[in-house]
């Protein structure tokens, strides 16, 4: 509608053009920091964290280490200077990420004509040529030791599987599986609280699962001594190493 | 502590050491010090003045620099004297020298005999009256007294202890940070006296250092980090085998 006041004729104004709300960016998006950047609770200097962090940035922007998760099934080619053409290629779960660092590591698990092997690799190891993740996912628990003790189907992985394709900005899948176990003794009390594991299905009796119950510390939940908040610290680190890739 | 691979896939641990506000503080000649060579009073970290009377400033003002926290005496060759007031950089050393490490080990306490000197102790049960981590006999009938320096219970720890012949790997100039091989005594952040090895085997790696100090106002200009010949360096593409 033309206004009234100038009595010339308005100006064409162009239609508004249309807005695309495209729903995929508008999911915040996901950031991954491994672990390793995250430095312990301690004493120690900040720098020394600090000229760690800068090794670790330098040997991302050469070789890359792929974002996996505990649970996920990699495929590993280490030089290996005894081997038939000098390399070797290990596929496995990963059950456990420790250590922080340029000396973080991981293990990784499978089950080769029926013996179980673990292998545990430096996730900065110059001799480590190629991480490949075959399948991205997440389990129930941070920690998968408890495999040893479960039936080797659930630790077995075909050599030459194919990678599962993922796609970007999905979230990560969370595999429920509750694992079944090899009958009683294993080679740690997984029915404790302490371990806190929810990916076994316990066939214990009732009585069994009470007693064990006698170990837990409800305390430690409410110990502010034992809190340790790393959500700023993780933002810091998150910016500095973008950056330094970045470069 | 850190981790370090060399360029065959070896992995050694290293411990950081940082230079953190090193001075020149006398040079005590070799008639004024009683001893068989010159001295030179080198001062550590910088510490706040408040807390000392001003009789112990006299050294620090003379030299021209804030309080130190620590002072150490370097014998030092006649040639190798420098002026006080001159700092002190990381880069004094280079990768691949070999060096002493001296410092003050982790203080334990009163500490009994088995963790002091390593006994055996006694077992654990078959009849054992109150006797389970005791010293036992302390001598013989003969000697009919003991004798001086008997190891027995007794403060563990917080005395000077040095680790010989450790090597040099990297040496950051913008941090003056050492990369020294190896652990070394003493508990994090703690001051440290590092010093050229004295061994006879690593004679022949410590030539051709920087002498007598490394200057900063001088014309070397050195890059970021300078590392050992073999460490593997993180730009490089992963190590293979051939």
């Amino acid at each position: 509608c033309r206004a009234s006041g100038d009595g010339k004729p308005a100006k064409f104004q162009p239609p508004p053009k249309p807005v695309i709300i495209d729903k995929q960016k508008q999911r915040t998006e996901r950031r991954f920091l491994s672990p390793e950047f995250i430095p312990p609770r301690g004493r120690t200097d900040p720098l020394k964290y600090y000229m760690e962090r800068k090794d670790m940035i330098q040997r991302r922007k050469v070789f890359n280490i792929p974002e996996f998760y505990v649970g996920s099934v990699l495929a590993v080619t280490t030089a290996d200077p005894y081997a038939n053409n000098k390399s070797n290629r290990f596929v496995g779960i990963c059950i456990q990420r420790g250590g922080k660092g340029l000396g973080a590591t991981f293990v990784l698990r499978n089950v080769i004509e029926d013996q179980g092997v673990e292998v545990c690799y430096e996730l900065y190891s110059p001799r480590i040529q190629a991480i490949e993740v075959l399948k991205l996912e997440k389990r129930l628990d941070d920690n998968l030791m408890y495999l040893r003790d479960a039936l080797p189907e659930y630790s077995t992985f075909a050599v030459n599987m194919k990678p599962v394709p993922y796609l970007d900005h999905e979230e990560i899948p969370v595999n429920k599986l509750q694992v079944r176990m090899k009958p009683k003794p294993w080679s740690k009390r997984w029915e404790r609280p302490k371990y806190n594991i929810k990916g076994i299905k316990f066939e214990l009796p009732e009585s069994k699962m009470k007693e064990a119950q006698k170990w837990s510390q409800p305390w430690l939940e409410f110990d502010m001594l034992r809190e340790y908040d790393t959500s700023k610290i993780e933002e810091k680190i998150w910016k500095e190493v973008n950056e330094g890739l970045k470069k | 502590m850190m981790p370090i691979w060399t360029k065959s896939g070896k992995k050694h641990a290293v411990t950081l050491l940082k230079v953190q506000d090193c001075h020149v503080l006398r040079y005590l000649s070799k008639e004024e010090s009683g001893g068989k060579t010159a001295k030179l009073l080198v001062g550590g970290k910088n510490v706040s003045p408040f807390f000392k009377p001003e009789s112990a400033h006299q050294i620090f003002k003379e030299a021209g620099v804030p309080r130190k926290q620590k002072v150490t005496t370097f014998n030092v060759t006649d040639d190798a004297i420098i002026k006080p007031g001159t700092p002190l950089y990381a880069a004094h050393f280079r990768p691949g020298q070999f060096v002493d490490v001296t410092a003050k080990t982790i203080g334990k306490g009163f500490q009994g005999v088995m963790k002091r000197w390593g006994f055996k102790g006694q077992p654990a049960s078959h009849g054992q009256t109150k006797t389970h981590r005791r010293p036992g006999a302390i001598s013989t009938n003969k000697a009919s007294k003991v004798y001086r320096g008997k190891k027995m219970p007794g403060k563990m720890g917080n005395i000077y202890r040095t680790s010989f012949g450790l090597k040099v790997w990297r040496i950051n100039t913008i941090h003056d940070i050492i990369y020294v091989n190896g652990s070394v005594p003493g508990h994090t952040n703690c001051l440290v006296k590092v010093r050229d090895s004295k061994l006879p085997t690593c004679k022949e790696y410590n030539k051709n250092p920087p002498f007598p100090t490394f200057f900063a106002d001088g014309d070397e200009k050195l890059p970021e980090d300078l590392f050992d010949e073999e460490i593997f360096q993180f730009t490089d593409p992963s190590v293979t085998y051939t």
